[in-house]
């Protein structure tokens, strides 16, 4: 073969392939036009999913939502022309269109089809748009090597604009929405998650653990507000409808402060527009009582707040503990109030409290404590006082909906953890108390960290789950979570309510909690500057909660990761309906603000003589 | 004393302003009404524009007061939610009357008022205009209704989301 002929030869293939392609795309356009009410719908649908960044799930659901409009126009069609008939109605108008080409009468032949075209337009959207993510994503399509990387970019902005339209719709986040579910905000991108416009949690999420990190200024606020309202308005409605217990939310507010002021008092608002009746904060406009635990736990409380240490001082600690039991286990009862504690710690009061006829081995106990009780009662003065009065009653977490404590674990650590060790154990208390009517609790720990001190998170959660109570526990950053890596992980794999990943700066521990996800890399072999027409295609694993795309995330975006999955959103910021009526108030107060309890004087009753003394045992019947 | 951080700094009310500018009107009023100046000053306001700045200093801050003007404007038009004195016990609730579906559609008329009422109209124009189209052009014919239909179904799903939210939600 000479090279001319070969030249030639060579020629023709090259022609008869674009022949061959030339055609294929001809007979495409022959039927674009044919079908030309199709073609626009998926043209404009395309369009749409384009600049919206929708993906291609939204425009199968147009597709689907529009499916009852066409079987209306059927069974129109089909009454007028009984039978079969009914069903070629969609060709019906196509002939007579096709000599009408001025626009009324394409106006007249695309309404005319319009109830099949739509669907049908709007399914080839989907399917084109989905190839097209597909292609891109893969390195199939796109002029340069950098197109995968460009188009995601660009599909990421108009998703976070779309995202903050839904959020800035009045209707679209409202504090909570059918089934019980929670809406957080307007769906940016949706990685293994199903994809809806608006994010929602259900509201038994909120009733297991979660973990939201985030970094200050990232919007973990208004995150952990919409998320409190939204569960609160949720458990409210299950409870009215008799399918669940009244809410008591507890916020514990770690960091304290003026902003935590400010915080309380819009989730307060909020909660009311929620439907609560009453919303306290501590320790600015509600007290709690210490003292309403049961005497055992009073006791090992009380024990747990004084550092003991460690060593020569475990001797120390073993009297403090007896000591401690002795005054609160004593006949008559637990203290009522800081003071009659305080007074307990004092040998007279032990020793005529525990009668040595009556009570011999604790008498003798209180006898040999007695050189060290003064030691024990300043300690217990100094952190007592230093405690404030907020503790020290009257008033319960039964007595209002929702709690808002705020803890100065900034200025004051030492203290807020020790008030953060008497909350919980109050909060445990009113778990499982059996005389209260039982309440769904949400325990949210906004900055723990700054109180964990005396209590970890790890046995905050351990213990909300022993008990039934939701515990959501926030941080700026992953080392905020818990003391060691251990610790951190624990809390963060157990979080089976969802992890919410908010601006952070060190997110690959949590982003490797989502997993990885499989997804195809092309390679294209580069001929001079461009692309040459053979390639490889592999299958690697890609992150399923980019940690590049976290770091860089905006203020008020989050990504919930849950089960493997992730779903980046935009958090609406949480506001009451507008409409939201209150009962009217009542006529009269209704509130009877409780005395502070006085405790008898101790003295008086050991010292009296006992019907059994006098008379013998079984002598007053 | 005002209760807007913003105007005790002589700034314009947005949650984009940056350090720089918060930090120089700070300085500005500072300097001038600063207790240890010859003149006395002027404490009250000093005092005032402090306790603007400590608010307004962080980008989150700007946010928040921002977000918190916003909302007191929108809450001086909404009804009261102050705090109810508290309810000791259960207190029985009423059960859903069956006529509850006609209550939520009374409140349609304030759910539209405290929603978005302009794109309301506009997307009822639009579908109004449409339909009108569609029974100028193709009178008669079964798409005609099915059209039409398919132009309320449209209007009743995206105008959801222009309502204020039912209360409670």
């Amino acid at each position: 073969m000479s090279v001319w002929s070969w030249l030639k030869l060579t020629l023709c293939l090259w022609l008869l392939h674009k022949a061959v392609k030339a055609m294929g795309w001809l007979l495409l356009a022959a039927l674009a036009a044919a079908v030309w009410p199709v073609t626009v719908v998926a043209a404009a649908g395309y369009a749409a999913a384009w600049l919206r960044g929708w993906p291609p799930v939204r425009l199968y659901r147009a597709a689907a939502w529009a499916l009852p409009v066409t079987m209306a126009w059927l069974a129109a069609a089909a009454l007028r022309v009984p039978g079969w008939p009914a069903a070629l109605a969609p060709g019906r108008p196509w002939p007579g269109g096709r000599d009408h080409l001025a626009a009324p009468g394409l106006a007249r032949m695309f309404l005319l089809t319009a109830p099949a075209a739509v669907p049908a337009g709007l399914a080839v959207a989907g399917i084109i748009w989905a190839w097209r993510i597909y292609a891109i994503g893969a390195g199939l399509s796109g002029i340069v090597a950098s197109a995968p990387i460009t188009f995601d970019a660009r599909q990421w902005k108009r998703q976070v604009r779309t995202a903050k339209g839904i959020t800035e719709a009045p209707g679209a986040v409202p504090l909570r929405a059918r089934g019980g579910k929670i809406p957080v905000g307007g769906t940016i991108r949706a990685i293994g998650h199903r994809w809806h416009p608006v994010f929602t949690l259900p509201a038994t999420a909120c009733a297991r653990h979660m973990v939201v990190v985030g970094a200050t200024g990232s919007g973990k606020t208004n995150l952990m507000i919409r998320l409190w309202a939204g569960w609160f308005a949720a458990t409210l409605a299950a409870a009215r409808a008799g399918r669940g217990n009244w809410p008591l939310l507890i916020v514990l507010d770690g960091k304290g402060g003026r902003d935590a002021r400010v915080k309380a008092g819009r989730t307060r608002r909020l909660l009311y527009g929620a439907g609560a009746r009453q919303v306290a904060i501590w320790p600015d406009e509600a007290r709690l009582s210490l003292w309403d635990l049961p005497a055992a736990d009073l006791a090992v409380l009380l024990y747990q707040m004084i550092e003991s240490g460690t060593g020569a001082a475990a001797y120390y600690a073993d009297i403090l503990q007896a000591v401690l039991t002795l005054a609160v286990g004593a006949p008559g009862g637990a203290p009522l109030s800081t003071a009659a504690f305080l007074d307990r710690l004092d040998a007279r009061w032990l020793q005529a409290a525990w009668d040595p006829a009556r009570y011999p081995a604790e008498a003798a106990r209180a006898r040999s404590a007695a050189r060290h009780l003064p030691d024990i009662q300043l300690r217990y003065a100094t952190l007592l006082a230093r405690l404030g009065p907020a503790l020290d009653g009257p008033g319960s977490l039964a007595e209002a909906d929702a709690w808002y404590f705020i803890l100065e674990g900034t200025r004051e650590p030492s203290v807020a953890e020790t008030q953060a060790m008497a909350i919980t154990e109050l909060a445990a208390h009113a778990a499982t108390s059996l005389h209260g009517e039982p309440r769904a609790m949400l325990l949210a720990a906004d900055d723990y960290s700054a109180v964990s001190g005396r209590v970890p998170v790890s046995s905050l959660y351990e213990r909300g789950r022993s008990l039934g109570i939701g515990v959501q526990v926030s941080a700026q950053s992953w080392q905020g979570l818990g003391r060691d890596e251990d610790e951190r992980y624990r809390i963060a794999a157990t979080a089976d309510g969802g992890i919410f990943v908010l601006r952070t700066p060190h997110p690959e521990p949590l982003s490797q909690l989502a997993g990885r996800r499989r997804v195809l890399e092309t390679a294209h072999r580069l001929v001079g500057s461009s692309w040459g027409d053979e390639g490889t295609t592999r299958i690697r694993h890609a992150w399923t909660a980019d940690p590049d795309l976290i770091r860089r995330l905006d203020v008020g975006q989050a990504c919930y990761i849950h089960r493997g999955a992730a779903t980046f959103f935009q958090v609406a910021r949480p506001k009451p309906s507008p409409l939201t009526l209150l009962p009217p108030p009542a006529p009269e107060p209704v509130v009877q603000v409780p005395v502070p309890r006085q405790e008898a004087a101790p003295a008086a009753w050991p010292a009296a003589p006992r019907l059994d003394d006098i008379f013998g045992p079984g002598a007053a019947r | 004393m005002t209760t807007n951080p913003f105007e005790a700094l002589g700034l314009p009310a947005r949650p984009d302003l940056d350090d720089e500018q918060v930090r120089a009107a700070w300085r500005a009023i500072a300097a001038a009404t600063h207790p240890d100046r010859s003149d006395g000053g002027d404490l009250a306001r000093y005092t005032a524009a402090s306790a603007a700045y400590a608010e307004l200093r962080s980008g989150w801050g700007r946010s928040e007061a921002w977000a918190d003007l916003v909302e007191r404007a929108e809450r001086s038009c909404e009804p009261d939610t102050s705090p109810l004195p508290a309810i000791p016990g259960e207190v029985p609730l009423p059960p859903v009357p069956p006529w509850r579906p006609l209550m939520d559609l009374g409140r349609l008329p304030a759910r539209i008022g405290r929603g978005r009422p302009l794109r309301l109209l506009v997307r009822a124009a639009v579908a109004a205009l449409l339909s009108m189209a569609v029974l100028a052009l193709i009178p008669g014919t079964p798409a005609a209704p099915a059209d039409v239909g398919g132009l309320i179904l449209w209007f009743v799903l995206t105008g959801r989301r222009d309502l204020a939210p039912p209360p409670e939600r």
